[in-house]
C-alpha cells in the first residue's frame, strides 16, 4: 500500500490543481486552436500512466461512460463549448475553461471517488480517457 | 488550608456549608470561587499532592465494547485530577453545540471569559481571522462554503493542583482534605435530601461530613460510581430512578490518518491547521461543518486538522508533543506518565523507520495527513455501570462500555468529502480518503479515544431524560449537585475542559445565590 500511495502521489506530485497535471504536448503550440477530441484531451495530461489508475476506477463505477467518444462528448458538453466553441480555443484557453469547470464542480458537490481520491467529475472523466 | 485526612481522629466529623467531592478542574474552580466569604467550604480529594500508586489503584475498572485505555491509566487520582495530564486544547461551545441542552449559549457566555483566564489562555477570541498571520492563515472558504474554520487555543496546560495550590491553601473558610475518599452518600428515607457523606482513608480512618449542600466533582466515570454505590435507600443507585445514571457516556473519537492531501508545499494555509504559535499563544486551526450543513446532513460535530505527511514522530506519540512528553516524564509523576505514554509509543514503533524512509525517499512536497475528531451523538447504550469487583474501600468498581455509532465511518468519510470539495474549489489541492477497500489502509483501526468522559449524569429538565436539571442539581434531591463533564447533554468536537470550568463557575454563582 505505501508503494501504491507514493506511486500515485508522485503522479500527482505537487499538484495544486488540474492545470499542473496538464502539460503542453509536443507539436501543440499555445496559440493554435485545438478541437475537443479524445486525443487532444489525453494530451493535456502530464502522466497518463498514473492517471490511468484513477480512470480505471471511474470507468468501473460508470460503465455506461466506458468509451472515449462518450467521455469526450460528456466533457465537451460539461464545458458548454459546442463544436464551434471548442474549435476556437487554443490550449491555454481550454485549460482555463477546464479549470473553471473543475472548481465549479467541486463547489457544487459534483464529485466522484476514484481509488480513494476525491475528484471533480470532469477531471475523473479526463483520467478515464487514459486507457 | 490542607489537611491530611489520615491524621484526623477516628470517626471525625466535619460540618460545613458546602462540601465538594473531587479536586480536579471543576472541584478546584468551585472551591476557589465559593471561598473567601463567610461560608465554610470543604473539598474532599481522594489523592494527595502527588501521584500515589495505592490511591491510583482505586480507579481500576473494566472495559467492554469499544477499545479504551485502562481506566486506572486514563485518569489521575491526586490534587488536580486528570488536569495533571491534560494536553490543553480549548474551545468554547457555540449555539449549535448547545442545541440539545436545557441551557443556551447565553447561560455560559458570562462565565467563559473567566474560565479563559483560569485556563491561562491568550487573548479572548476564537475568531480564525484574529489568529491569521502571513506564515499561517486559514484557507479562504467564503460565504456559502460547506465548511468553516475554527480555532483551538492551547492552555500551557494548566495543572490545576499546582497552579492553584497556594490559592487553596490560603483561601478563607476553605479546607481541602487530602487522602479522603467518599464511600457512601447518606440520605433521608425518601432519598430526597442528602444528610451526610461517609469518608474513608486507606489507612482505615473514617469520618462523616455534614453540609447544607453537596457537589460531586469527581469526573465523568467516578461521579457515576459514587451515585450507583449509594444504594442503601434507592436500590438502583442515588438519582437513578429512571436508569439514566451512567448512560449516554460520550468521548470523542480521534482518527489520526483518515485522509491524505496533496497540495501546495510549505503552505501557510496548511500550517494554520497544525499547532503553531501566534504572538506567543499556541493555537491550532481546524475545519468543521457549517451550521447549515450540520443541520442538513445530520453530521456529528467534527474537527479536521492537518499535519505534514511523514510527521511520523508526532504520529508515534499519538499526537502528544515530544517536548511535553519529556517534561512530564522528568516530573515526579514519572511512573504514571510512563504508563500513559508507553502504550502509545510501542503501538507505533515502526513509525520512526517509516519517517526515515520517507526522508530518504523524499516524499512528494506538499503532502499532508488529516487528523479527524468528532463528538458522536449521545447513545443510551454507551454507558458506565458497576462490576462485581470491590476496591480496597469496599466500593464496587466500574465497567465502561463505550459505543460508537454504526455510521461513524460514513460520517468521517463524508466530512472528508466536504473538505476535498473546498480544497478543489479553492484550487489548493486534492484529497484521498483512506479505506481498506481502496487504499488498503483502514484508519478506523487506529481510532483512539479523547480521554474525555462526558454525559453520564446528563443535564435535562425532564428527569426521564436527564440526571441533573439546568442548575446541575440531581433531580429529586434538593441539596445534591454535580459538576464536571458528566453533566454534558451532548458533545462538541473538542476538549471539554474550558466548558467544565465555565459550568463550574455558573454552578458556583447558583449556589452562592441559593445559599444566601
Amino acid at each position: 500500500m505505501p508503494y501504491t500511495r507514493r506511486f500515485v502521489l508522485a503522479g500527482l506530485g505537487g499538484v495544486t490543481g488540474l492545470p499542473l497535471m496538464l502539460r503542453l504536448s509536443p507539436g501543440l503550440a499555445a496559440e493554435r486552436s485545438v478541437g475537443l477530441s479524445a486525443a487532444t484531451l489525453r494530451s493535456l495530461i502530464a502522466d497518463p500512466l498514473r492517471a490511468r489508475i484513477l480512470g480505471c476506477s471511474y470507468r468501473a463505477q460508470f460503465p455506461a461512460e466506458d468509451h472515449p467518444g462518450v467521455l469526450t462528448g460528456l466533457i465537451g458538453s460539461s464545458l458548454g463549448l459546442g463544436d464551434a466553441g471548442a474549435a476556437a480555443l487554443n490550449r491555454d484557453a481550454l485549460l482555463c475553461v477546464l479549470d473553471a469547470r473543475v472548481r465549479a464542480e467541486f463547489g457544487a458537490g459534483d464529485i466522484v471517488r476514484a481509488d480513494g481520491w476525491v475528484l471533480a467529475r470532469t477531471e475523473a472523466r479526463l483520467c478515464a480517457l487514459c486507457e | 488550608m490542607f489537611v491530611d485526612a489520615r491524621t484526623l481522629p477516628q470517626r471525625f466529623t466535619v460540618d460545613v456549608d458546602i462540601c465538594i467531592v473531587g479536586a480536579g478542574a471543576a472541584g478546584i474552580t468551585l472551591a476557589r470561587d465559593l471561598s473567601g466569604g463567610k461560608r465554610k467550604i470543604a473539598v474532599f480529594e481522594s489523592g494527595n499532592f502527588d501521584f500515589d500508586a495505592e490511591t491510583q489503584q482505586l480507579y481500576a475498572g473494566q472495559v467492554a465494547g469499544q477499545a479504551y485505555t485502562p481506566l486506572d491509566r486514563d485518569r489521575l487520582r491526586y490534587l488536580g485530577g486528570t488536569s495533571n495530564h491534560w494536553e490543553g486544547s480549548c474551545r468554547q461551545f457555540d449555539a449549535l453545540d448547545l442545541a440539545d441542552w436545557p441551557i443556551g449559549v447565553d447561560a455560559l457566555a458570562p462565565f467563559y471569559p473567566r474560565a479563559h483566564e483560569i485556563c491561562q489562555l491568550g487573548p479572548y477570541t476564537f475568531d480564525p481571522q484574529d489568529w491569521s498571520v502571513d506564515e499561517a492563515r486559514p484557507l479562504p472558504l467564503g460565504a456559502g462554503a460547506s465548511l468553516k474554520n475554527g480555532v483551538f487555543q492551547y492552555s500551557p496546560p494548566t495543572r490545576f493542583g499546582t497552579v492553584y495550590r497556594n490559592d487553596l491553601a490560603s483561601a478563607a473558610g476553605l479546607t481541602v482534605y487530602l487522602n479522603a475518599n467518599l464511600v457512601q452518600i447518606e440520605t433521608n428515607d425518601a432519598a430526597s435530601s442528602v444528610s451526610g457523606l461517609e469518608i474513608a482513608c486507606l489507612n482505615g480512618k473514617r469520618g462523616r461530613v455534614r453540609a447544607r449542600c453537596y457537589v460531586l466533582a469527581a469526573g465523568g466515570i467516578e461521579n457515576v460510581r459514587l451515585l450507583l454505590n449509594a444504594n442503601r435507600v434507592q436500590k438502583s443507585g442515588l438519582g437513578n430512578g429512571f436508569d439514566l445514571v451512567g448512560r449516554y457516556f460520550m468521548d470523542h473519537a480521534f482518527v489520526p490518518l483518515a485522509a491524505t492531501i496533496v497540495g501546495q508545499a510549505a503552505s501557510p494555509e496548511m500550517r494554520f491547521y497544525n499547532q503553531h504559535a501566534v504572538r506567543g499563544q499556541i493555537i491550532e486551526g481546524y475545519f468543521c461543518a457549517s451550521d447549515e450543513v450540520r443541520r442538513k446532513e445530520q453530521l456529528p460535530p467534527f474537527a479536521i486538522g492537518i499535519r505534514p505527511a511523514g510527521n511520523a514522530v508526532d504520529a508515534a506519540m499519538g499526537n502528544v508533543k515530544l517536548p511535553r512528553a519529556l517534561r512530564n516524564l522528568m516530573s515526579d509523576d514519572f511512573a504514571n506518565h510512563l504508563t500513559y505514554y508507553l502504550p502509545r509509543w510501542l503501538g507505533r514503533i515502526e513509525a520512526p523507520a517509516t519517517w526515515l524512509n520517507e526522508k530518504l525517499w523524499r516524499s512528494a512536497p506538499g503532502t499532508y495527513n488529516t487528523v479527524y475528531s468528532c463528538g458522536p451523538a449521545p447513545d443510551r447504550q454507551s454507558r458506565v455501570t458497576l462490576n462485581d469487583n470491590v476496591d480496597a474501600l469496599g466500593l464496587r468498581e466500574t465497567r465502561l462500555d463505550w459505543r460508537l455509532p454504526a455510521d461513524f465511518e460514513r460520517s468521517m468519510q463524508r466530512a472528508h468529502e466536504l473538505l476535498a470539495q473546498e480544497l478543489g474549489r479553492t484550487g489548493f489541492g486534492r484529497l484521498r480518503i483512506e479505506s481498506s477497500a481502496t487504499t488498503g489502509y483502514d484508519p478506523i483501526k487506529d481510532l483512539s479515544e479523547g480521554h474525555h468522559h462526558m454525559g453520564t449524569t446528563r443535564m435535562h429538565n425532564d428527569p426521564h431524560q436527564g440526571v441533573v436539571d439546568a442548575d446541575c442539581r440531581v433531580h429529586g434531591i434538593g441539596n445534591l449537585f454535580v459538576a464536571g463533564s458528566s453533566v454534558f447533554t451532548s458533545y462538541a468536537c473538542d476538549d471539554p475542559t474550558l466548558t467544565i470550568v465555565a459550568l463550574a463557575l455558573r454552578l458556583s454563582a447558583h449556589l452562592t445565590s441559593a445559599l444566601s
